[in-house]
């Protein structure tokens, strides 16, 4: 796999799947939690490529850092070592001030529980994304709207969290998710806390990320839902990742 | 401010009590100011409306007029100074008993020459220049003295009628009565003035004043530090400058603290915006934004309550007063000692990890 350097303008490149240009790409990446005097390796020379219009699922037992490595590739968190390329900019030499803008530009989260803004209506929600954007107001609004009402949400935009059920507060996030018109979309359990209607729900919507937005998707799961839907599925442990399954992207997972 | 107006319109009971302290030490604040510029004005507004620049006092009276006293030959030295006019003043404070009843008044009595530099209105002058008498500051007409009532000097048996009424002023908190200079000297030091006063005032020029001040032992001060002479002047504003301050620090740790709790509070919601892709700074915006707002609005109702409180004082006798410019003063006074207390509660927001927002979750 090789990876183009300095390649910023995703939109100069809108399927990103003939260049060979990974939406997220991770080399030899390693990440250590300081665990009393010694230091614990929780991520240990991974590698990783998902492509734009993939959906990899990666799952593990607990503890086996999946969340850590969701925030390696997310760039909420700088690697001990390695690289992380996102939508062709390694990522590792740059200022967090760069790195914050790369995730403004094409990176976003679907979290377990939504996570989302207590005083935001779910119109707000998504616009707030626009308004970091910088986005103009009128604008946010009416992409805002229209995704809701993909979503099926649009008679619920006035309503704050705590007035949305778990199902409407999760697809409130993923519509966040989608406002933000990412290259990547970084998902945490985000099926873990709802029933298996809702949960399906959610995987067809991740699915669509994919298939119809083009987006790089990478999900971790517990349950089966999620994994059922992806084109690979890859396993966690010791610190790597070892394919389980896969509808022939390509052999990616460094053995 | 997207998410900080919202913030504050839904989540307005949890500001309500920030909004409350705040807008209490902004009553509070105005009632002082407005306390502190009143007894200001009482302690030397019948000195302030003199027109004059410069002062020159005995050496060593440290601005107090009861402590100086020169002679005609220091005058004639300042009046020798090109492009200066000088004039004597004499200055002592009197209680004036009436022949026929009523209450003693507490004056503070200015002796000077009808033709001072000093007296610019032309019936004062002609007042002045006539019969001895009494010259009072026109409060006093309020209380129900009237022209022609007959007061003798403390002092002495120097009996004197009211001329007349001039602007309202007060020096050491007791309203100005004006005298000519010798009906002064005469109160003071009775048949043997030999031309004594106690200060010589000076308007315009500059140069040639301090060898003037040198030849005659005297030292020449500006008109607004001859306030500290006034009795009681330095210790009313260094108390009313103290306590205001004190009040400006006491709100910038409530608002500090207020702002560095609700930032813990926000951890995790300014994680997930570091994980949205927000700046530092919008991050930092957005709280300040909402700290500026909220001291705003809170400092605004309560400047209006203050107000209000200071204007029902000032029909009592109470010495209080108000400016559009100590309001301001006020109000700015306390935004700045809101951002500096909710500084450090910012800084917090810089040193939130976005990872936590992928944290173990709620
Ligand atoms: N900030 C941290 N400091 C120290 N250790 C951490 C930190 N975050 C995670 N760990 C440890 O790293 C390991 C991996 O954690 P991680 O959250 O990535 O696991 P996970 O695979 O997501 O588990 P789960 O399925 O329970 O969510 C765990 O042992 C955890 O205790
Ligand atoms: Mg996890």
């Amino acid at each position: 796999m090789t990876t183009t350097p300095n390649t910023l303008d995703r939109n100069s490149n809108p399927t990103g799947r003939s260049a060979g240009t990974a939406a997220l790409d991770l080399r030899g990446v390693r990440v250590a939690y300081p665990d009393g005097p010694d230091l614990r390796v929780v991520l240990d020379d991974l590698d990783l490529t998902v492509e734009r219009g993939e959906m990899v699922v990666i799952v593990g037992e607990s503890g086996a850092g999946k969340s850590t490595l969701l925030t390696a590739a997310g760039l909420l968190r700088r690697p001990d070592a390695g690289e992380i390329s996102v939508a062709g900019t390694a990522t590792s030499v740059l200022s967090e001030r760069r790195r914050t803008q790369i995730r403004r530009d094409h990176v976003a989260f679907v979290y377990q529980s939504a996570n989302l803004l207590p005083t935001l209506t779910a119109i707000e929600q998504l616009e707030i994304v626009g308004h970091i954007r910088g986005e103009r107001s009128a604008v946010a609004r009416a992409r805002a709207m229209e995704l809701l009402d993909g979503l099926g949400l649009a008679g619920r935009k006035d309503q704050l969290p705590a007035q949305l059920s778990g199902g409407e507060r999760q697809r409130v996030g993923i519509g966040r998710a989608f406002m933000a018109e990412p290259t990547i979309l970084i998902a945490d359990e985000p099926t873990a806390s709802l029933d298996p209607d809702r949960s399906r729900a959610v995987v067809e919507l991740l699915r669509s990320a994919a298939d119809d937005r083009d987006i790089a998707t990478l999900v971790v799961a517990h349950d089966e839902a999620p994994a059922a839907a992806a084109d690979r599925v890859l396993r966690l442990e010791a610190g790597r990742l070892r394919a389980l399954n896969g509808t022939g992207a390509g052999p990616t997972v460094k053995m | 401010m997207f998410l900080a107006i919202r913030d504050l319109r839904r989540g307005a009971r949890r500001f309500a009590l920030l909004g409350s302290v705040i807008a209490l030490v902004a009553l509070l604040s105005t009632v002082l100011s407005g306390l502190a510029t009143g007894l200001v004005t009482d302690g030397i507004s019948g000195l302030r409306a003199l027109p004059f620049d410069r002062i020159a006092f005995q050496k060593g009276a440290d601005a107090t007029f009861s402590r100086s006293t020169l002679r005609p030959d220091a005058l004639r030295q300042f009046e020798k100074v090109p492009g200066v006019e000088a004039s004597p003043l004499g200055a002592s404070f009197v209680n004036a008993a009436p022949v026929n009843g009523g209450p003693r008044l507490d004056l503070a009595m200015f002796g000077i020459p009808a033709d001072s530099f000093l007296v610019q209105r032309e019936d004062a002058r002609a007042a002045l220049a006539g019969k001895p008498g009494l010259v009072l500051g026109e409060e006093l007409q309020k209380q129900g003295v009237k022209v022609g009532d007959r007061y003798v000097m403390g002092g002495s048996n120097v009996e004197l009628p009211v001329l007349g009424f001039t602007f309202a002023g007060t020096y050491g908190h007791a309203p100005i009565a004006f005298v000519r200079l010798d009906t002064w000297q005469r109160i003071q030091y009775g048949s043997d003035a030999d031309g004594r006063f106690s200060a010589v005032v000076l308007s315009g020029g500059s140069r040639g004043i301090g060898e003037a001040a040198d030849r005659t032992g005297t030292v020449v001060i500006s008109k607004e530090a001859s306030y500290a002479g006034s009795p009681g002047f330095t210790a009313e504003t260094t108390t009313m400058t103290l306590i205001r301050s004190f009040l400006l620090v006491i709100s910038a740790l409530v608002i500090g603290a207020f702002f560095t709790v609700l930032t813990v509070q926000r951890t995790r919601q300014i994680g997930l915006l570091k994980a949205m892709g927000a700046s530092n700074g919008y991050i930092l915006r957005d709280g300040i934004g909402q700290m500026a707002i909220l001291v705003a609005l809170a400092t605004a109702v309560g400047v209006a309550i203050g107000t209000g409180v200071v204007e029902i004082l000032s029909r009592g006798s109470a010495p209080v007063e108000l400016s559009p410019r100590s309001i301001a003063t006020v109000s700015l006074a306390l935004v700045a000692a809101g951002i500096a207390g909710s500084l450090v509660a910012f800084r917090r927001i810089t040193q939130v990890e976005p990872a936590i927002a992928l944290g173990a979750e709620a």
